[in-house]
Formats: C-alpha cells, sequence, structure tokens
C-alpha cells in the first residue's frame, strides 16, 4: 500500500487542488442534539490533469467534500483551495456533475448547455458553434430540440456533460455521476469519460462507492474512513493506460482491488 | 470478476422530471381523447335531459323553467339589457363581474407570490405568518362582508378586497410548496455554471417552481369565481352575481339560471386560459 508519496509532481505546477485539515461539521435539527462531524482534520492534493477517485462508506462525508470544492458550502477548518485560491463560492472553472443530472427541464438539450454562457452573459456565436460541436462529442446531434424529460436516463447524463463542459472547467468535481444508471450505459458513460479526459485533460475528483470503478478509472484511489471523515490511504493505480473495460479481468487488476478493499475494511 | 451491478431505482429528480411516466400512463393517446369527450357530452346531454324530465313533472317555470325557456332567456339578455331600466347585457354585466375578479386575482397573485417567495426564503418571516395564514385560511370570505362595509362602505374597494383576501392564502400557499419543492441541486447546478444568486434564483428556483405556482393560480381563480355572488351581494347594481340576486329575489327563475350559465362559461374560459399558460410554462405535459 502505497501512502500519498507517488509520482513526482511535475516540477514547478501548483497542485489542482489542495485541502488541508479541512473539518466540517453539522449540527442537529435540536439544539441538544449531538454536533456530527463530517470530516475532521482532512488533507488530500490533487496534481493538475490527474483522475482521483474519493472511495468510501457511506456517510463518511464524500459529498461534503465535494460540496466545499465546488463552493456550495464552506469548511469550519482548515482550507480548500483549487489552483492555489481559496474556494469562496462555486464558479464555472470548477464543473459540478451529480448523481441525477440535474438538467434544467423546461429547456432544450442545447439551450441547457447555453446555460452557464447566458448566465455570464457571454454568449457569442462562438459559443454557440462549440456547444454544438460538444453535443455532437457526446452523441447528441439529433437531440438539440428535445427536452430533458424526451432523453434515456444516458442521454441525460451526456448532455449534463456538454452542459459542464461547455465553460471549459480546469476541474470536473464527480458525485456518484452513474450510480443510478444500469450497468451496459454506466460501462458506456465510464468508456466516454476517460475518453475525454484523455483528450481534455482536465482534473477530475470522481466519488463513487464502487471499487472497481474506482480501480478502472482513477489515477489514485483515496480510499476515506467513517466518521469523522479522513483520507486512510491514497493508493497509487499504476496499471498502463489507456484502459477498458477487458482490463477489469487482468490479474493485476483484482490484486489491486483486494488491496483498495483491505484498505476500505481494515479497522484504523 | 463480473461488475458489481448497483440496482438503483431511477430516483427522484426535479419536479419535471419524474412523473412523466405516470402521466403518459394516463393516456393521452388521439383515441382516449375522442373518447373522453364523447363520454363528456354524454354527460352534458344526460344532465340536461334529466333537468327538463324534473321540469316538466314539475311544471312550475318558477321552481324549474325547461332547458330551451333557459337558453332562450340567456340569449335574449345577451342583447337585452336587465334591468330593463338603465340596465346592462348579460355581455356587460359578464364584463364587470370578469374584471372584478381579475383586477382582486391579479393583486392577490403578486401579492400572494412576494409575500410566498419572502417566506421560503426567510425562516423567521414564515414563522411569523404561518400561523396567521393557518387561522384566516378557512374563513370564508362571506364572513368578512359586514366588517368590509363599515370599513370601506360600498363601492368597488370592499368587492376587490373580498376577491383579494380569498385568493392570497392560496397563492401564498401555493408559492411557498412550490419553492419548497425545487430541489437545492438545480440551484446549486445553475450557480456553478456561473449563475450570480440573483440569475440563479429567477432562471433556476422561480423558473423551476412556475408550474405549480401557475396550478395555485387556477385553484385561486376558481375561488374568486365561487364568491363572485356573495361579492356582489354588496349594493351592487351590476355583474353577474348582480343578476343572480335580482333575479332570484324576482323570481325569475330562467334569468337566474342564465347568470349561473355565464359563470360557468367564464369560468371555463378563464380556466383554459391558464391551462394554457401551464402546458406553457412545463414541457413535460405538452
Ligand atoms: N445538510 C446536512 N445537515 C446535517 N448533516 C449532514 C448534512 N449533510 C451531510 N450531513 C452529515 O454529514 C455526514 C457526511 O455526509 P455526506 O453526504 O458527505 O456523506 P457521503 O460520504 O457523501 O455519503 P454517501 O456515500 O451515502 O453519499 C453524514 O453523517 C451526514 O449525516
Ligand atoms: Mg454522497
Amino acid at each position: 500500500m502505497t501512502l500519498t508519496q507517488g509520482l513526482p509532481v511535475s516540477t514547478a505546477a501548483r497542485p489542482a487542488v489542495e485541502l488541508i485539515g479541512v473539518k466540517k461539521h453539522f449540527t442537529g435539527r435540536s439544539r441538544r442534539a449531538p454536533k456530527r462531524v463530517a470530516l475532521d482534520g482532512f488533507d488530500l492534493t490533487v496534481r493538475p490533469g490527474e483522475f482521483l477517485c474519493l472511495l468510501g462508506p457511506s456517510g463518511c462525508g464524500k459529498s461534503t467534500l465535494l460540496n466545499m470544492l465546488a463552493g456550495f458550502t464552506q469548511p469550519d477548518r482548515g482550507q480548500v483551495l483549487t489552483d492555489g485560491e481559496p474556494v469562496t463560492g462555486p464558479g464555472p472553472d470548477r464543473g459540478v456533475l451529480f448523481q441525477t443530472p440535474m438538467l434544467f427541464p423546461w429547456l432544450t438539450t442545447l439551450d441547457n448547455v447555453l446555460y452557464g454562457p447566458r448566465a455570464r452573459h457571454e454568449l457569442t456565436a462562438e459559443t454557440r458553434r462549440r456547444a454544438v460541436e460538444l453535443l455532437e462529442t457526446v452523441g447528441l446531434a439529433d437531440a438539440h430540440d428535445a427536452f430533458p424529460h424526451e432523453l434515456s436516463g444516458g442521454m441525460r447524463h451526456r448532455a449534463a456533460f456538454a452542459r459542464v463542459l461547455v465553460n471549459r472547467p480546469r476541474l470536473l468535481l464527480m458525485d456518484e455521476p452513474f450510480g443510478a444508471l444500469d450497468a451496459i450505459t454506466r460501462v458506456a458513460m465510464q468508456r466516454f469519460l476517460l475518453h475525454l479526459w484523455q483528450r481534455e485533460q482536465i482534473t477530475i475528483v470522481f466519488v463513487t462507492h464502487d471499487v472497481e470503478e474506482a480501480a478502472l478509472l482513477g489515477d489514485r484511489v483515496c480510499v476515506m474512513s467513517g466518521s469523522p471523515g479522513r483520507a486512510r490511504a491514497v493508493i497509487e493505480v499504476d496499471l498502463p493506460r489507456p484502459r477498458s473495460i477487458e482490463d477489469t479481468e487482468t490479474l493485476e487488476f483484482v490484486q489491486l482491488k483486494r488491496r483498495i478493499r483491505e484498505a476500505l475494511e481494515d479497522d484504523h | 470478476m463480473t461488475t458489481d451491478v448497483v440496482v438503483v431505482v431511477e430516483p427522484a429528480t426535479s419536479s419535471g422530471q419524474t412523473s412523466t411516466a405516470s402521466r403518459r400512463a394516463a393516456g393521452r393517446s388521439r383515441g382516449g381523447s375522442w373518447r373522453r369527450l364523447a363520454f363528456g357530452l354524454l354527460g352534458l346531454i344526460l344532465t340536461a335531459a334529466v333537468w327538463q324530465l324534473v321540469s316538466y313533472v314539475k311544471g312550475d317555470p318558477v321552481i324549474l323553467p325547461s332547458v330551451q325557456r333557459t337558453a332562450s332567456t340567456f340569449w335574449e339578455y345577451l342583447s337585452q339589457p336587465y334591468p330593463a331600466v338603465q340596465g346592462k347585457t348579460l355581455w356587460q354585466h359578464a364584463l364587470v363581474s370578469g374584471g372584478r375578479i381579475l383586477a382582486g386575482w391579479a393583486a392577490g397573485v403578486v401579492i400572494g407570490v412576494a409575500v410566498g417567495g419572502v417566506m421560503a426564503s426567510v425562516s423567521f418571516v414564515r414563522h411569523l405568518l404561518d400561523p396567521l395564514i393557518e387561522i384566516t385560511r378557512p374563513l370564508p370570505p362571506l364572513a368578512f362582508i359586514p366588517l368590509f362595509i363599515v370599513w370601506f362602505g360600498i363601492g368597488e374597494t370592499p368587492k376587490f378586497l373580498l376577491i383579494l383576501i380569498g385568493v392570497v392564502p392560496v397563492m401564498i400557499i401555493a408559492t411557498v410548496s412550490a419553492l419548497d419543492a425545487v430541489p437545492t441541486e438545480l440551484v446549486q447546478a445553475g450557480r456553478s455554471l456561473g449563475a450570480s444568486p440573483l440569475w440563479a434564483l429567477l432562471t433556476v428556483r422561480l423558473r423551476s417552481a412556475l408550474p405549480p405556482i401557475i396550478t395555485g393560480m387556477r385553484l385561486a381563480m376558481g375561488g374568486a369565481w365561487t364568491s363572485i355572488v356573495a361579492v356582489e351581494l354588496i349594493a351592487a347594481t351590476s355583474g353577474l352575481g348582480y343578476v343572480i340576486n335580482n333575479a332570484g329575489v324576482n323570481l325569475q327563475t330562467p334569468l337566474v339560471l342564465s347568470g349561473i350559465l355565464a359563470i360557468s362559461v367564464l369560468g371555463i374560459v378563464f380556466d383554459g386560459l391558464l391551462r394554457l399558460l401551464h402546458r406553457f410554462a412545463d414541457p413535460t405535459t405538452r
């Protein structure tokens, strides 16, 4: 088991994500209810262009962590930095993909993709062209004018991808994005995501429950321990790229999965 | 080694994306809509037939005039003023009632949406107003008539206010529950795409709540029409409610029924317009 060291960081590059001693608690509904510590002293560094998977039991604070990176919530203590800058609020430089696609049901696919540029008053012919191009990339060339309820589950996820990518984010935050998909669509989406990541060279922080998914996608897998959440181990995935679903049958992959599972089940 | 298949039922997403399947199952096919129309017509014809039968058996036009007598009275008063001296035609009465309702309803919608919006966003305002609304909601507008006459006299003001106080609580409740039902993640999605807090509030939170708010507007409109007769009891000299009241006092039953008919036609027209608006606002129902 390799702990946090990993490959030598490419010289002067600032880390894409830095979490230093992050603590976050939630107060209960009543004043007497005990405070629930979601995260305590969480440290993590993500290299630029890295694909990092966050793995941990339910309720260990993965979504809380991602929400802080997205700027939806602030930590009680510690620092949350992206590209060396503290996160102060949500922004288009960090694309967020939720477990459900969260498309706007009253907008067509194309208008969903153009929501970001419109909201920032940056809608130009160039962005429009880029949006159309992106919809082609995600395989929705014929669905410009379809409303989200007219798309299949997988198509909605791909539309959500296009909606985020049109903003050219440097960081993608994904919270169990494929958790609600069937096994076949999920494999297709994983392949699509890997392809995209290799092409666009963005940093990805990917939350999942699934050991196999984490091992297949990630450069590193950060295994978290439950309440309060901490980074228990960071496991380097040294499988060659590009990877595909067939690689999951190899011995190295099975051994890697066992290592991750052991880290997950390891009590302290 | 097989993939760890996670069986997850497609979770409830935003309001629009969930219920499409059930709506489709409700049968919007062409054959279905023709059948619905035919049965609807049949129901109307049966009602008219029963009406005709009862009026024939009773043989007293004051208790229940025949269908054709009512229809001819309705037709007649479309061009003939009521009351005969200084009166108005049914059209004009309808216009007066429609104007009163639109004024009270529109003001009530604006106030209700504004108050509901604030209640949904500021929790202490919600705690402040919640009991107030709960207390006033079950009160019929009728109960306020004597008070309003004392306070505001017998002009248009008490009529406007009576319709208003029927509309406001309905709109507040509709707005608050519509805004509460907007998933936070939908707003967060908008914010992380670069929308400012205000822009996200307008184009995501409010926009997402629009269809249920329009449903609230439909309910409030229905409520306003049901209270119009009581409202126009207040020393009115025009309006469909006035026609019904006055014709009733004078035992002109065909005219009473004509007024009722006019109210129901207007009610259907207004509701139809709002349904159109709803369809426009919610693409999943198209
Ligand atoms: N808004 C909130 N109010 C109160 N407690 C919260 C809130 N959000 C999260 N928590 C608590 O913080 C802890 C971490 O929650 P979080 O959603 O981050 O878990 P998670 O790792 O994403 O779990 P899952 O894998 O099931 O999604 C949990 O114990 C949860 O009860
Ligand atoms: Mg979660």
